[in-house]
């Protein structure tokens, strides 16, 4: 049991939990606020997290530059996704952005003199040298590291410095939203969830709407993209299949629709079960291999998202009564 | 006196069938004016056409001087030319007042820029908008229920918020789809008090689709009468109520007639 003590195991649970805090972030802002089912939403950190890694490989863009950069294309991304598509019924919007996501992932698998291919981001500067496109994050960390060192003294790991970059970035993430949430601009979107024709019929132009929600969503989900490269130091398009935006949608329905400031939570809870095969280390778990044994949690995240819908759907911070109001 | 708005030959088709089959009718300003007519004459289609929520597939509406049948429903409720819908549309899960403050024109607040830029103006405006949007909910006595989930209220207080929620636009015309639907026949009655208020007050114009014959023939100025897609016959309301044509449209040509022509 001494992994569960050591705060390197902590520290990496809260980092993938502050990621998928700022990644289903989105998501609550297109789906729990705006009414958009997006089932593509892991393409907006495919997009982010490949433009930044190509914009400094290939580019030699300074790290800042191709970030801003990288948010910038996601958010272009999250509109164009919308254009033809929400011409749509709700469903088979859905639909098109399952599809439109993995377009995504196989552009990056087969064009591979851009993104490097099955390979991944090691590749990107082709097959003779090792391509990092992190040199400068690894030096702002260690800087980072040595004020943290100043505050906390000597336990502040890389993992520990990781964590707080990445909690920084999620909290600043939600407290950019809050207000933009609580404002006319919050209830123009409210309104859409609820009935789009009463919100065109009130004057209210929806498609204009729909965009911006959908873009600033996509926005988040490129620096969720962005803090996933710089944890891992390296991605292939592997990283980014369909399940990831899964995860999100658990996310957002443990905290409840509607509740961005319950999303953080939903995301611990994500990353404990996300991380938590290493809990399993009595029997009868211990008959289970270690691939086994990954596969036992995507089990149990569907497990959740059944008896969610089933018994809570309105998720823990939800409320009941604005599942039954028609 | 020329006409707010002038319908002209507008169709629309679904399928084989002709829903609206070359409809003309004028609505003058200052005006309530009533369009009736038997189940699938093809009122609400024409609502939807004049709108902006669909596209006519020949003909013209003209609002104001303008041709509004190609124009997206927004920009038609922006120049004034609001409606309300059949079934009523609350935002369930948002408050009966939030119903009324989103309705309201000219937010800053709405633009992402202007709650950057100017977050006291935005503040100001929300304090304004609150202030008129409970003086409305007054009007339909529904200043008590401000704080609760708009998905709470019976049919007919949606009917009511709609149409409180519809006049937070400040519109120029009102296009109100059977307001009297499913509403309490005494506030109902307070509705159409209402409605002759504004148009006495402040000029404001009505087209409203009725089932009600005695609510038509008591508020309105002119009835327009619909049947299979056109507009048969239009007048004031005692000319129209003797006109062979309504009768036969309302009881089928060989029918008893109920009422006795006068």
């Amino acid at each position: 049991m001494s992994a569960l003590l050591s705060l390197e195991f902590w520290s990496l649970v809260g980092v993938v939990a502050g990621i998928y805090t700022i990644f289903a972030a989105g998501l609550q802002l297109q789906f729990g606020y705006t009414g958009l089912l997006n089932f593509g939403h892991v393409a907006s950190m495919a997009v982010g997290a490949y433009t930044m890694a190509i914009l400094v490989v290939k580019e030699h863009l300074p790290l800042w530059g191709a970030s801003l950069a990288a948010i910038g294309a996601g958010m272009v991304f999250g509109a164009l996704l919308g254009l033809p598509a929400l011409r749509l019924r709700a469903d088979y919007f859905a639909i098109t952005t399952i599809a439109l996501a993995e377009i995504v992932r196989y552009f990056t698998l087969n064009e591979q003199s851009l993104t490097g291919g099955p390979l991944g981001t090691s590749n990107l500067a082709g097959a003779t040298q090792v391509a990092q496109y992190n040199g400068s994050w690894t030096a702002f960390q260690h800087q980072v590291q040595g004020w943290l060192h100043g505050v906390v003294g000597s336990h502040a790991g890389s993992d520990f410095t990781m964590l707080v970059i990445v909690w920084v970035v999620a909290l600043a993430c939600l407290a950019v939203l809050h207000p933009m949430l609580r404002s006319p601009w919050g209830r123009v979107l409210r309104s859409i969830r609820e009935d789009e024709d009463a919100a065109s019929a009130l004057g209210k132009p929806v498609l204009s709407y729909k965009l911006q929600s959908l873009a600033i969503g996509a926005g988040f989900g490129a620096i969720a993209g962005l803090m996933y490269a710089f944890q891992f130091q390296f991605f292939s398009p592997d990283d980014f299949d369909p399940t990831i935006t899964f995860y999100a949608w658990l996310i957002v329905l443990l905290a409840g629709a509607a509740r961005m400031w319950a999303v953080p939570v939903g995301a611990a809870i994500f990353a404990l079960i996300f991380s938590g095969t290493r809990f399993f280390n009595f029997k009868p778990f211990t008959y289970l291999d270690a691939a086994q044994l990954a596969y036992l949690r995507l089990m149990v995240i569907g497990a959740i998202l059944i008896a969610l819908m089933a018994w809570r759907p309105q998720g823990l911070f939800g409320k009941r009564e604005e599942m039954v109001l028609e | 006196m020329t006409a707010l708005l002038e319908v002209r030959s507008v169709q629309k088709h679904f399928g084989g069938v002709a829903a609206v089959a070359g409809a003309s009718l004028d609505v003058e300003a200052g005006s309530i004016t009533a369009l009736i007519g038997p189940n699938g004459a093809g009122k609400t289609t024409l609502f939807n056409i004049v709108s902006g929520f669909m596209r006519p597939e020949r003909g013209t509406v003209v609002f104001d001087g303008r041709r509004v049948d190609r124009m997206a429903a927004h920009r038609v409720s922006r120049r004034g030319l609001v409606r309300t819908f059949q079934t009523a549309k609350a935002l369930t899960r948002m408050t009966v007042l939030d119903n009324m403050m989103l309705a309201a024109p000219d937010q800053p607040g709405e633009r992402l820029w202007g709650l950057a830029a100017n977050p006291v103006g935005v503040r100001r405006r929300e304090r304004q908008i609150e202030r008129r949007a409970r003086e409305l909910l007054q009007l339909v006595r529904l200043d008590g229920h401000a704080g609760e989930y708009a998905g709470t209220l019976s049919g007919g207080q949606r009917k009511l918020l709609e149409f409180a929620r519809a006049l937070m636009t400040r519109p120029r015309m009102m296009l109100l789809d059977e307001p009297m639907a499913g509403v309490n026949p005494t506030l109902g009655l307070e509705l159409l008090d209402r409605v002759q208020d504004l148009r006495h007050s402040q000029g404001a114009t009505f087209l409203l689709i009725e089932h009600d014959l005695e609510v038509v023939m008591a508020v309105s100025d002119v009835v327009h009468v619909m049947s299979n897609g056109a507009v048969i016959a239009s007048g004031p309301p005692d000319e129209v109520r003797r006109s062979q044509d309504v009768i036969d449209a309302y009881l089928g040509r060989h029918g008893e007639a109920a009422e006795p022509r006068a």
